[in-house]
């Protein structure tokens, strides 16, 4: 079978994004009286899934693409762990971003090759014509069953790029007039009928692999490598580095040994552990920012510092339930937002039980408190939009903003019914805040609640991070990130919540001149 | 404006408390036995015509059924006029004005205000506000009763360097008054060292900073001013009263250092009753946490802005000082039944301008005193009445 010509696509950006908790492998040796395990793995907190990892991901690969959520025409997202098995995940997270209702695109889920699935199906609707900009989003966060030696790989990640058909005639926008800095230029997949890891419908856990040394030498290191060698007879030159999708720390090195280049992606699996769906693209993205080029899983070398990317040609491979794809970049300039994977941050350190605690493995006895509202009731459906979006009011006549515009027919501030929608600064100054350390189950103290000054001039209460508790104050800089508020009966809410920006305090002109003024009145 | 003139002719109360052994219903009747009790010259139940009841959480407490026709059945009343009031924690003192302007009108010649609710029968923790699942289910997620009021703490001290020892001294105020009250739920004097050493709730509030979670019912008996001496020979007048409303939530508040709705509701109260802060010999105000009383005696004109703290810290709201705030221990002391709240607090006024408060007596020269509640999600309404016993 002769595969037609592949059509590139341009790389307009990338962005990845990393979960806020680390488990050391060697706590999960001591729980289960097995004493192994090295390095840490990434953990979502209790606020984290894969869909918020996939909106901090997407956020940054638009920002460096330059691209606005307007000018998206497709969203196409692959994740093992879907906020719903069955629901509505991809509406929820393209709402998130912004982006218009019109949005074509899809989810792939059903293993950690989802990720390679999204990408290409982004591919295929650019190379035919029918988006010019699209949004590809890689995340996960598998949950491993407890006990299993998957506990001590299995991590969490997000990996986004922006790519942009390139056009036949002059007229093409996405690249702004200019060659773009980065091409998709080759691709190949294989399969294979094994089982590996898997989660049966309705499982909560995923199981391990039936038989670790069966599984490399029979399924992972054949079949990747055979598909690693396809790609490389597509490529005019010698690949640059490879970054290869890694259950376990040493899969990948095998392979990319076998395939003669530099593994460039393995600081992704030392700081975060196998990020499932999202492995490739950070394993891509780390090749991209070129502060892992080279090094074989002896650690980072080279300049850290965003924009002193990497170029040449890279291929990423990407695995999962029996399928492997491989896809060649061509960088000929550093790709905007390419990041090594130490600056996502390096997180806090949690022991097992939070850990197990925050991936929803250990619970309660007690009941939690339930929702005022069912989340498939009215006031969801009503209200979705404008609490995924972060929506308010503008009046016409005074410009004050009223949130969220369901329950305000009209303006707070003069009473004016001339209203129209907008969307709120992502970004303000804590007018003032509290800490509650006294809640029933399911909430956790501390949990702070932040008055904020928006810089659009809207003024909203949401939560604050946990971690933030013992250092806000008030003037302080803020930012709104997307978190998951509950897990009510299986259903995931998000709304979006207050991080103080670290060594951005108040300054002059804080919060404090409005109240001022308002205190004259 | 022209009303006829109301009187308060008897009042009383149960002892609050967590009332483990006494039903909703069984609390209603012991108020109304209480004010019934407190008219001087007597006053037959029959001739009460109509009845405004007071209840803010019964139908989310396990009260499902509670409207007009439970306290009267309860009280031996079946039969007659009545209606529920709820609005928010004002709920008892809003039930009082509106019974006074049911009075007022001629409509009705005797009207029962009683204020009933029972706030234990479910755990501590199953209380609409205490499960933080309340209002809208982001902007209030995580809104247990202090995130009500802890931001104003915050902000004032941020503005005013406002400290934890001056709420704490609003406390141990309320706390000492409470030992002198017969009625309140607590009888313990705090000092300010174990209110900075109690647990921290939600901050800058610590534990007593809070007020309890009290179970409680308050009744009021109001005729008109013609008819008052056939009941006593000390009535007491309603003078005036004010409401005011402001946005429901935190976020829509305009400032975090004051209620504005407490200083235009006391504004339209003092102008109805052609009275002052300074005519005032005493006053009820809402303490739902230390910091609301703070908040209250600047908005109702009390102390200036910014200066509750220290005036709080130095007794000038003491029995003996320059303006008694709270001689009954107040909603930290005394316990804070919603809606009998409000009709306790005009029980302890009534009382004190009848100079019958015992140990807790405060001075009365000019024969005003003042009642204010606060409530809807915090502050979203605003309700003070303004009695005196100068006819």
């Amino acid at each position: 079978m002769t595969a037609p010509p592949v059509k590139p696509v341009a790389v307009l950006g990338v962005g990845a994004a990393a979960p806020s908790l680390r488990l050391a492998a060697s706590d999960v040796g001591t729980a289960w009286g097995s004493g192994g395990g090295r390095g840490t793995v990434a953990v979502c907190d209790a606020d984290e899934d894969t869909l918020t990892l996939a909106w901090q991901a997407a956020n940054a690969a638009l920002e460096a693409a330059g691209v606005t959520p307007a000018e998206v025409s497709g969203l196409w997202w692959g994740t093992a762990r879907p906020p719903f098995a069955e629901g509505p995940s991809h509406a929820f997270l393209a709402t998130t971003l912004g982006l218009d209702r019109t949005v074509a695109g899809g989810l792939s889920s059903g293993s950690p090759h989802a990720g390679m699935e999204a990408l290409l199906g982004a591919w295929d609707a650019l190379a035919a014509g029918h988006a010019r900009v699209a949004l590809v989003v890689t995340s996960d966060a598998l949950v491993p069953g407890l006990g299993t030696t998957a506990e001590t790989t299995t991590g969490a990640g997000a990996a986004a790029v922006v790519l942009g058909a390139i056009a036949d005639s002059a007229e093409g926008p996405s690249t702004n007039g200019s060659s773009p800095a980065a091409r998709l230029v080759a691709r190949t997949t294989r399969a294979m009928p094994a089982v590996d890891r898997y989660r049966a419908d309705g499982g909560g856990a995923t199981g391990d692999v039936y038989d670790a040394r069966l599984f490399r030498e029979e399924v992972f290191v054949p079949l990747l490598t055979e598909t690693g060698r396809a790609l490389s007879q597509d490529a005019a030159s010698p690949l640059a580095a490879w970054a290869i999708a890694d259950p376990d720390g040493k899969l990948a090195s095998a392979v990319a040994k076998r395939l003669g280049a530099p593994l460039a992606s393995a600081p992704v699996y030392g700081a975060l552990g196998d990020a499932g769906a999202a492995s490739a693209l950070l394993g891509l993205v780390q090749a991209c920012a070129g502060t892992g080029s080279g090094a074989t899983g002896s650690g980072a070398t080279g300049s850290s510092a965003t924009g002193s990317g990497a170029t040449g040609l890279f291929g990423a491979i990407g695995y999962g339930g029996g399928r492997a794809t491989a896809v060649l970049v061509d960088a000929t300039r550093p790709v905007p937002g390419a990041v090594g994977v130490e600056q996502l941050g390096a997180g806090r350190r949690v022991g097992y039980p939070e850990a197990l605690r925050a991936r929803g493995q250990l619970e309660p006895m007690e009941d939690p408190i339930p929702m005022g509202l069912p989340p498939g009731g009215a006031a969801f459906v009503r209200g979705n939009p404008e609490m995924l979006g972060l929506f308010g009011a503008r009046c016409r006549s005074c410009g004050t903003i009223s949130t969220p515009p369901s329950i305000h027919p009209t303006c707070i501030g003069c009473g004016g019914d001339e209203l129209e929608v907008v969307a709120l600064a992502r970004r303000g100054r804590v007018q003032t805040f509290v800490v509650n350390q006294t809640m029933p189950p399911p909430f956790q103290a501390p949990l702070p609640l932040v008055v904020i000054d928006l810089d659009d001039g809207a003024r909203l209460m949401v939560q604050g991070s946990p971690a933030d508790a013992a250092d806000l104050a008030v003037g302080d800089t803020v930012t709104l990130s997307l978190r998951r508020y509950a897990l009510e009966r299986g259903i995931p809410v998000y709304g979006f919540k207050a991080f103080r920006v670290a060594g951005a305090g108040a300054t002059v002109g804080s919060g404090q001149d409005r109240a001022a003024q308002e205190g004259g009145r | 404006m022209s009303w006829n003139k109301v009187a308060v002719v008897g009042a009383g109360l149960i002892k609050m408390g967590e009332l483990f052994e006494q039903s909703y219903e069984q609390m209603a009747a012991g108020a109304f036995s209480a004010a019934l009790v407190s008219v001087d010259k007597g006053l037959d139940k029959s001739a009460v015509d109509a009845v405004i009841v007071a209840t803010q959480r019964g139908t989310l407490w396990g009260q499902e059924g509670i409207g007009g026709n439970t306290v009267p059945s309860a009280i031996g009343l079946s039969g007659v006029a009545c209606t529920r009031v709820e609005n928010a924690c004002p709920s008892g003192s809003d039930a009082f004005r509106i019974g006074a302007m049911v009075v007022a009108s001629g409509v009705h010649d005797v009207v029962l205000v009683i204020g009933v609710e029972k706030m234990r029968d479910k755990s501590t923790q199953e209380g609409l506000l205490a499960r933080a699942a309340a209002g809208h289910p982001l902007y209030n997620r995580g809104e247990t009763a202090p995130v009500l009021f802890a931001p104003f703490a915050t902000r004032h001290m941020h503005e005013f360097g406002t400290t934890p020892e001056m709420l704490a001294s609003v406390a141990v105020k309320n706390h000492h008054n409470g030992c002198l009250d017969p009625y309140a739920h607590f009888q313990s004097e705090v000092t300010v060292e174990q209110v900075l050493a109690s647990p921290m709730v939600c901050s800058p509030l610590r534990l007593l900073d809070c007020c309890p979670q009290t179970d409680g019912a308050a009744a009021i008996i109001l005729t008109s001013a013609q008819r008052a001496h056939e009941f006593t020979d000390k009535p007491v007048y309603v003078a005036g009263f004010g409401v005011a409303t402001d946005h429901p939530y935190l976020h829509e508040k305009s400032t975090f250092v004051g209620l504005p709705a407490t200083t235009l509701a006391s504004g339209r109260a003092y102008e109805m009753a052609g009275v002052g802060p300074h005519d005032l010999d005493m006053a009820e105000v809402h303490d739902c946490f230390t910091i609301t009383e703070i908040l209250d005696i600047e908005d109702l004109g009390f102390v200036e802005k910014g200066k509750g703290g220290p005036a709080s810290l130095e007794g000038e709201t003491a029995l003996d000082g320059r303006i008694p705030v709270n001689p009954s221990g107040g909603l930290l002391a005394k316990g804070h039944p919603i809606g009998a709240t409000g009709i306790a607090q005009l029980t302890e006024c009534w009382w004190q301008l009848r100079e019958e408060a015992g140990q807790r007596q405060v001075a009365i020269r000019q024969g005003f005193a003042l009642q204010h509640n606060v409530g809807g999600r915090g502050s979203g309404v605003s309700v003070v009445n303004i009695l005196t016993r100068n006819a």
